[in-house]
């Protein structure tokens, strides 16, 4: 794992525990669809009825993660996985990747370009949020190729 | 609850109803189903009263159940509650004065400037705005679909929707108090009317939301008014009578604008239509927009004045608005200090979110959910993922949905039921 990486012991990577899984596209630099991913995860874990806080937890995750892919990727794959236990979000993406996990994960340090802090964007707070708001979070990534961020949310 | 579960705030006319697929469509919350050639409000839970199945009808098949003039006779004493909308459903040359003494001659025994109740509740929000300071946005309440779309859609937003009285229910409260007192009747027998631009109004008082029941008795739409009220204004002479004490502060809110004249510390944002709100809350709900402190949501398309039930178009009715603002003022004559006095007792509703808190989903089987979550995808792959709606559902997603919950089947699909038709005369070909 490369340094700075945060691991406290993911409960699905790929496993067969997952009952249902789904897998979605995000393009990056589509602003237009940006939040169409975190929105149909919505509506699958309403239609599942999960416990509502666990599915307000799921959105401001998947959105901070939609949204980075959105604003910093080339493409990334989602994947939904729901099991007895727990929700698991997967991220991975093609994309510059983040050189300093370690800084990148500091509240307040932020990347954003001009553009981008004018459409509100660059607070220097998505990733230590998502660290924050889920259960298990573990994030990994290779500069030049792209980041792939673990999340995991418990069912009460 | 029981039978009054399935009570809204429309009914669809079976005998004028084409089945055309239109409102079905339209609704946001994907409620409507057509079965044999009929629409109806097939999913009573999901529906929120807004009254896009109304608007959009084209055959006029979806009816409002607001109250006609001549059904309100088992009242002793009738009080009028005209929405602020009413006055910009005329021309310019009729004063909101003119409408309300109008109003008396159609048979109202009291008539009541509600614009000025609008401007007590701003003062009231104000309040609670500088009283409750760790959530952000707090959002309006006057919309009852936008209060229900949050209460089925955004659970966890309930907490922010404000717990103050709306304008119509606070002056209904007073004037039932006060009339009863001065003419002595019971008030039971005093009937206040809400004169609505909308259905969801009606919704508000039969069936409301964090409290026991509404001031208000009945509402009655204003298209349905407005021709008797036409007549009834051209009685009204050049009279001493003052009903209006309102001023541009309290009008605004016709079109869902609670922040002119008000709010000047508070950082407010309105956002009106429907496709629109969900939008903003689908934010909200992510962790966004913290830095604004009040965001205002109006179901209806330019505000209150887009409501189903209105007469006046919509854009004349807004430049009505805004001339009725500049000539009535952006400061409220109201003394702010005698408002503040009685906050909790008049404004304030307690215990809103505790008791809002409760409608959460019910123990359900994971395990069977999860399978069932299985094969709707399962059947989605095989539907056509056209959303022509000739099956019934509105889109192929939700039909797999009802397929899995034993609502529908795959062959209620046109396109699944032809290639049925087709193996089978497939099937036949090659016996013979």
């Amino acid at each position: 794992m490369p340094p700075g990486a945060t691991s406290k012991g993911i409960v699905l990577a790929e496993t067969a525990d997952a009952r249902f899984r789904k897998l979605f596209s995000i393009e990056g630099g589509n602003f237009q669809a940006a939040g169409s991913v975190s929105k149909q995860i919505k509506m699958i874990l309403k239609q599942l009825s999960i416990d509502n806080d666990l599915i307000w937890r799921a959105m401001i995750v998947a959105y901070e993660a939609e949204m980075n892919a959105v604003l910093y990727a080339s493409s990334c794959e989602v994947t939904l996985s729901v099991s007895t236990r727990c929700v698991s979000l997967q991220f991975k993406d093609r994309g510059p990747g983040i050189p300093d996990i370690g800084l990148a994960m500091t509240e307040g340090y932020s990347t954003a370009t001009r553009e981008m802090r004018e459409r509100g964007f660059g607070a220097g707070l998505g990733l230590p949020n998502m660290k924050k708001t889920a259960d298990r979070f573990h994030i990994e990534s290779v500069v030049g190729e792209g980041t792939t961020l673990q999340m995991e949310l418990d069912l009460p | 609850m029981g039978a009054q579960d399935s009570f809204h705030s429309i009914k669809i006319d079976e005998q004028r109803c084409i089945g055309c697929v239109t409102c079905m469509h339209a609704c946001p919350v994907k409620a409507i189903r057509i079965r044999n050639g009929k629409a109806s409000v097939f999913k009573h839970d999901l529906c929120i009263d807004c009254g896009e199945c109304l608007r959009v009808c084209p055959v006029q098949a979806v009816q409002s159940m607001t109250s006609k003039v001549v059904e309100l006779t088992q009242f002793k004493i009738k009080v009028a509650l005209p929405s602020p909308v009413l006055y910009a459903q005329y021309s310019d040359a009729t004063t909101p004065n003119d409408i309300l003494l109008a109003l008396h001659k159609l048979g109202f025994d009291h008539v009541y400037d509600m614009a000025l109740s609008c401007e007590m509740v701003l003062i009231a929000m104000e309040e609670y705005l500088n009283r409750m300071t760790d959530v952000r946005p707090i959002i309006s309440n006057y919309c009852p679909a936008v209060v229900r779309l949050i209460l089925k859609n955004y659970p966890n937003l309930m907490d922010r929707v404000i717990p103050i009285e709306v304008p119509r229910e606070v002056a209904a409260k007073q004037i039932r108090k006060s009339l009863a007192a001065e003419m002595n009747v019971d008030p039971t027998e005093i009937g206040i009317f809400h004169l609505t631009p909308c259905p969801a109004k009606l919704i508000s008082i039969q069936k409301p939301i964090g409290v026991e029941r509404s001031n208000l008795d009945d509402a009655i739409a204003i298209r349905d008014i407005y021709i008797p009220l036409l007549n009834a204004l051209k009685e009204v002479g050049d009279e001493d009578l003052i009903l209006q004490k309102s001023s541009g502060v309290g009008i605004s809110w016709a079109t869902s604008r609670s922040n002119v004249g008000g709010l000047p510390q508070h950082r407010s944002l309105t956002v009106r239509g429907l496709e629109e709100v969900i939008h903003i809350l689908d934010q909200v709900e992510a962790g966004k927009l913290t830095d604004i402190d009040y965001l205002e949501c109006a179901a209806c398309p330019g505000g209150c004045v887009g409501g189903p039930l209105v007469v006046q178009n919509r854009h004349v009715a807004t430049a009505h608005v805004d001339t009725l603002i500049e000539q009535y003022g952006v400061r409220t004559r109201l003394d702010r200090r005698k408002i503040l006095r009685s906050y909790e007792e008049n404004y304030l509703i307690p215990g809103l979110h505790r008791k809002t808190r409760a409608v959460s989903n019910e123990q359900v089987d994971l395990v069977k959910a999860l399978e069932i979550m299985n094969q709707v995808e399962e059947t989605i792959g095989r539907l056509p993922g056209m959303n022509c709606g000739a099956c019934g559902a509105p889109d192929c997603r939700t039909l797999a949905e009802d397929i899995a919950a034993g609502d529908a089947v795959l062959t209620d699909c046109v396109f699944m039921k032809i290639k049925e038709l087709e193996d089978e005369v497939e099937g036949h070909r090659r016996k013979s």
